[in-house]
């Protein structure tokens, strides 16, 4: 057998220089034993069997065949839900935020009249003044409810 | 894409995918992970394929990618596939003698091919078993066209280099 056409491919093949079809060419004859191969044959002789077993191969997925299911919106339940309770819990996070504000405010001005006399004598007269403000504002309406009662003793004669 | 797209264009291609994935991992269950990962990445990134002149390399460009990731964390150990080699059909060979011959020097093969940097063994895979062109290699590994070329002829030359001194020292 003349081997000259497939030692020029092999060479070609080495240098990087081959086309598909003349590397399917290689594969293909080296996928059958030879006898007397010239030694540049017979150097190449593993790698395109390798080449070729590995080519034909099959490498098959196991996996079962691709089912598409569509899932109606009804089925993503799971997402509304978690929507929800994050709007809930977001809701509620809001509502007690003022009140923990105003008790922290409390808190702090507790903490500084503790700390500072002075201040806590200010906060004092401050809140002494606003009860003297409101105190006497109710006297005018009870002055005239005692003349009412006094007219009226008058009248039943007591 | 729209659902049609991604099933007569990503999904005919899984197979490919897989066979690729499994030559990078050398284990069948981690090429389906693989594989199944790289799907799903692609089902992410569809609004990328509009602008894709091949979606296939794409495809199979994630796939090397996660792949790489896969081969690179701390915990993966890679399962070595030498054992494949030895099952190779040695075809023609009725002698008992000589198919174990044949399957030890399928392994060597293997073993020299293996042994080769990352990319000069996954450019010599597509080229020389997968039978792709030098446009679809530079496309799946994102390199320029000249690169494969190069880095496919220092692969072959290494692999024969290799070869010459199984054969001849038979190191």
């Amino acid at each position: 057998m003349d081997y000259k056409l497939i030692s020029g491919l092999v060479e070609k093949y080495w240098e990087g220089e081959t086309s598909l079809e003349e590397e399917a060419i290689l594969r293909e004859f080296f996928s059958t034993p030879h006898t007397a191969l010239p030694p540049d044959l017979e150097e190449a002789a593993p790698l395109f069997s390798y080449l070729h077993t590995e080519a034909v191969r099959e490498v098959v997925w196991p996996g079962e065949e691709t089912k598409v299911v569509k899932l109606s919106p009804v089925q993503h339940w799971m997402k509304y839900a978690a929507m929800l309770l994050m709007a809930l819990g977001l809701g509620y996070g809001l509502q007690h935020r003022g009140e923990r504000a105003e008790i922290t405010e409390t808190r702090i001005t507790a903490q500084h009249m503790e700390d500072d006399p002075r201040y806590a004598l200010e906060e004092t007269k401050k809140a002494l003044r606003l009860l003297a403000k409101n105190l006497n504002k109710g006297t005018t309406q009870m002055q005239k409810l005692s003349y009412f009662n006094d007219a009226t003793e008058v009248i039943e004669g007591k | 894409m729209s659902l049609e797209r991604f099933l007569s264009q990503v999904v005919p291609v899984r197979q490919k995918l897989y066979r690729f994935a499994y030559r990078l991992l050398g284990n069948e269950e981690d090429a389906q992970d693989i594989t199944q990962d790289a799907l799903m990445k692609v089902w992410d990134q569809q609004e990328k394929m509009a602008d894709l002149q091949n979606a296939e390399a794409w495809c199979m460009r994630i796939t090397r990618n996660l792949a790489l990731d896969k081969l690179k964390s701390r915990k993966y150990r890679r399962h070595d596939d030498l054992d494949h080699a030895g099952e190779l059909p040695a075809q023609h060979q009725q002698n008992p003698h000589a198919m174990s011959e044949q399957n030890d020097v399928m392994k060597k093969v293997h073993a020299t091919i293996h042994a080769l940097p990352e990319k000069y063994r996954t450019i010599l895979q597509l080229r020389d078993i997968d039978g792709h062109s030098y446009q679809e290699i530079a496309e799946i590994l994102d390199l320029d066209m000249n690169e494969v070329k190069v880095n496919l002829h220092r692969a072959r030359k290494a692999v024969r280099e290799k070869l010459q001194n199984l054969q001849v020292y038979g190191l």
